[in-house]
């Protein structure tokens, strides 16, 4: 009997060891959206390396991963992150630094990766995963008219009723802005120029403060991305920002009255970094390699709308359409990188964020005090 | 009598009185191991953890250790107009060395917490510093970026020179200390923590008043109703305890908002216009309803298990004396109920400061409270030693209130069943 228990234990301890010394741990954000991560390039990539890949969920943030490397036991091998995370991550040396035309794969047509990405990564731990847009839509049944520009979002004669808005400052200071009648230029640098001075910031929040404050108008601040199209479809806003993917879900997925305006949105982006010291770090390296690939970006469009970050994989997409998993509905038209949807955009500013993020959360939380 | 006959000697020739502490030795040291673990458990899950936050939020040794060259050049500068050459020149020395041990993206994080802009001019620096020539490091290093022209920027280099330092718990109640060591508040436009912690307070204090107002008759119908009734109603009161926090508040968002089932029906009625609903939603009103529907159970539970204990006999007693039944009320049950009140209170309170799920979701403009903030720096910026000064700030403040209760009311009345 003795035996026996010893033996199961070494067993059950070796077994331990070479679980976690064979699957990958992948960190995401859960739901829909992990879902579409697994079935798109997960589970393609495990089958290929013959290297079980883990998702598992965690609520965004760096404070799990710095405490699993003070505690000295790393659990995770790569994490979906935002860009800000990639940059405050990689200065504190969590992160493994990319060579990233040797990292990673060039498209079919032999474009390098570094030029196949849509932008510049933030910093050298990161590698694109997928974009989205931070856009507007309106309920179309208790809108009269066609709002058409960024600027409709912000005109409440035209368009009487309440908004609802991203609680913190992110992307708020630059849609009020492009609102305001600065054009944003190329990936919206010459928004984030305005937006370096205090008379930019105080610019862009007295655009809001009028927006929250007019009798016509008036605010509804949404935390939670489920939010914006439950406040449209019940007529609780007539207008309101959110992710574009949330909005194409309650418009194809549940065929709500909602309609989406790609103008002055903001592109922002996910990414995923590879930590330094993880569990399995060759094996998660030569995984994300193959899961940040044409193919495999291009995978998880199938089931979500947000956008691969590689160009080419567009061109897969739109070669294999109606891409959509119902079957019958196109997805290039709904990428927020599509061309006809990045005539007016602006890329969010993970850098500008990081550097100034703090105080003009500060300024932004007593702005909305005083409302 | 003599020492020698005083001494009472055990069978063993040892005096009983050693041999006594002896076996009592023994039982005492039982009696602790008995109690280690229990008491092993509270140093690694309460005084450790607090003490690890203490010495976080007032540890500064790392940037004291990062630029030690810069720091000591810096001490003759007085902080009115741009540091010498000096300080430039040593201020270079020190980031070489960081940028070779690649340290130097952890410098420009901790500099960003004392004055947002650093990590960006420290970036560039480390750009350009490749080509930098020997000698006039003050004019290179104002090349690089206008901000390093700013003297606002070195003073925050130079808040961050002792090993130890106050300047986080300052930061909670937005002020610091300028460079003439006086202390001072921060720009107006940007004193967002006072609003935090009175809005915390506030809330905390109309949502632990309210949910007594409520508990107080339902806790009473409970103690008083026969057992039958009682238990279905005690069962309505915890059934909020198995349903999930969001869920409930999601609720409330559906029930309120101004489309809402609560608006449609007083439109329906005629209460009110349809073009003039009420807002009961994404303001503090659903902060309240939301918050005291949530924490209520905790309120009922206390004021029932003490009011379970007054014998009815007491009121009749009251009663038969003279006194109406307000007055009976008033003299005699009320004050027995105290001690439930005061741990209902407590409890209800001290949850209260620490929420922040629900307000952020239904509180609107006012959904930013103090833990929100907390939360913040601890998940984004990574400013853990802010984080724990707060998170201090807000253990301290609920002693003060608990030291407070104990003056006026006494600690050992309180009953929590």
């Amino acid at each position: 009997m003795k035996k026996l228990s010893k033996l199961l234990l070494v067993l059950s301890f070796a077994l331990s060891i070479s679980s976690s010394a064979f699957a990958v741990t992948v960190a995401s954000w859960g739901g829909a959206y992990t879902e579409s991560q697994k079935l798109g390039y997960g589970d393609p990539t495990a089958k290929k390396l013959g290297v079980p890949i883990n998702w598992v969920d965690y609520s965004g943030g760096l404070s799990e991963i710095k405490a699993q490397k003070e505690a000295g036991k790393i659990t995770w091998d790569i994490i979906d992150v935002f860009a800000m995370d990639t940059i405050t991550g990689c200065d504190e040396g969590l992160f493994v630094e990319f060579d990233f035309d040797k990292d990673f794969p060039p498209a079919p047509d032999g474009t390098k990766a570094s030029k196949d990405f849509f932008a510049p990564m933030p910093s050298k731990c990161a590698v694109g995963n997928i974009l989205y847009s931070w856009n507007y839509a309106y309920n179309t049944k208790n809108v009269s008219g066609t709002p058409k520009t960024i600027k409709d979002f912000f005109d409440t004669k035209k368009f009487p009723g309440k908004r609802a808005i991203y609680k913190s400052a992110l992307t708020n200071l630059e849609i009020a802005l492009a609102a305001d009648g600065i054009k944003p230029g190329k990936g919206g640098k010459k928004i984030y120029k305005a937006l370096e001075t205090e008379k930019g910031v105080n610019r862009a929040m007295n655009k809001i403060k009028a927006l929250c404050t007019d009798p016509n108008g008036g605010c509804v601040f949404w935390s939670a991305g489920a939010q914006p199209p439950e406040l449209l479809v019940s007529g609780e806003v007539v207008m309101a920002t959110g992710w574009n993917g949330r909005f194409f879900n309650a418009e194809i997925g549940e065929g709500a009255p909602i309609k989406q305006v790609w103008d002055g949105q903001g592109l922002d982006y996910e990414y995923f970094v590879l930590v330094k010291g993880g569990p399995n770090e060759a094996d998660a390296k030569k995984a994300l390699a193959m899961m940040t690939s044409t193919e495999g970006l291009a995978g998880s469009a199938k089931y979500i709308a947000y956008a691969p970050w590689r160009k080419s994989s567009l061109k897969v997409m739109a070669a294999g359409e109606p891409w959509y998993k119902d079957g019958k509905t196109n997805m290039v038209p709904q990428m927020p990188t599509a061309p006809a949807n990045t005539k007016n955009y602006f890329l969010v500013d993970p850098i500008f964020w990081a550097d100034n993020g703090t105080e003009l959360g500060e300024k932004w939380e007593a702005m909305k005090a005083g409302l | 009598m003599s020492s020698e006959t005083g001494k009472i000697l055990t069978t063993d020739g040892i005096p009983l009185e050693v041999s006594l502490k002896k076996a009592e030795r023994k039982n005492k040291i039982k009696a602790f191991l008995l109690v280690a673990p229990l008491l092993l458990f509270l140093l690694i899950t309460y005084i450790f953890p607090i003490g690890d936050m203490l010495m976080r939020s007032v540890d500064d040794k790392m940037v004291t250790e990062m630029l030690p060259k810069t720091f000591k050049s810096m001490e003759k500068w007085d902080g009115k107009e741009l540091p010498p050459e000096e300080v430039f020149e040593s201020f270079y020395l020190d980031f070489q060395k960081l940028v070779e041990e690649k340290r130097d993206g952890k410098l420009s994080t901790q500099l960003n917490y004392t004055k947002n802009g650093f990590k960006s001019i420290l970036k560039k620096l480390r750009r350009k510093a490749k080509n930098f020539e020997e000698g006039n490091y003050k004019e290179q290093i104002m090349a690089v970026h206008k901000r390093w022209a700013d003297v606002e920027y070195w003073r925050a280099i130079q808040r961050r020179a002792p090993a130890y330092t106050s300047q986080k718990y300052l930061k909670g109640i937005d002020m610091y200390k300028n460079e003439e060591g006086k202390i001072v508040s921060v720009e107006e436009d940007r004193r967002v923590h006072r609003i935090l912690w009175l809005r915390t307070l506030e809330i905390a204090f109309f949502v632990t008043l309210l949910c007594f107002l409520m508990a107080y008759p339902i806790a009473h119908l409970l103690a008083t109703l026969p057992m039958k009734y009682s238990n279905l109603l005690m069962i309505c009161v915890l059934l909020p305890f198995w349903t999930s926090l969001l869920v409930r508040t999601a609720s409330w968002m559906i029930l309120l908002q101004q489309q809402g089932v609560v608006n449609d029906f007083f439109v329906m009625i005629g209460l009110v216009a349809d073009d003039s609903r009420p807002e009961m939603m994404f303001n503090k009103t659903g902060t309240y309803v939301a918050m005291t529907q949530i924490l209520l159970p905790f309120m009922v539970l206390p004021l029932y298990s003490v009011m379970k204990t007054i014998s009815p006999s007491l009121m009749r007693a009251g009663k038969s004396l003279g006194g109406t039944p307000f007055v009976a009320f008033w003299k005699v049950y009320f004050p027995l109920t105290i001690p439930g009140i005061g741990a209902g209170c407590l409890l209800v309170f001290i949850l209260a400061i620490g929420y922040y799920i629900t307000p952020a979701l239904v509180g609107g403009a006012s959904g930013t409270l103090i833990s929100n903030q907390i939360a913040f720096h601890m998940k984004s910026t990574l400013d853990w030693s802010f984080a724990s000064a707060m998170g201090l700030m807000l253990l301290a403040g609920v002693l003060a209130i608990y030291w407070v209760y104990n003056k006026l009311v006494g600690v050992d009345n309180i009953k929590l069943g």
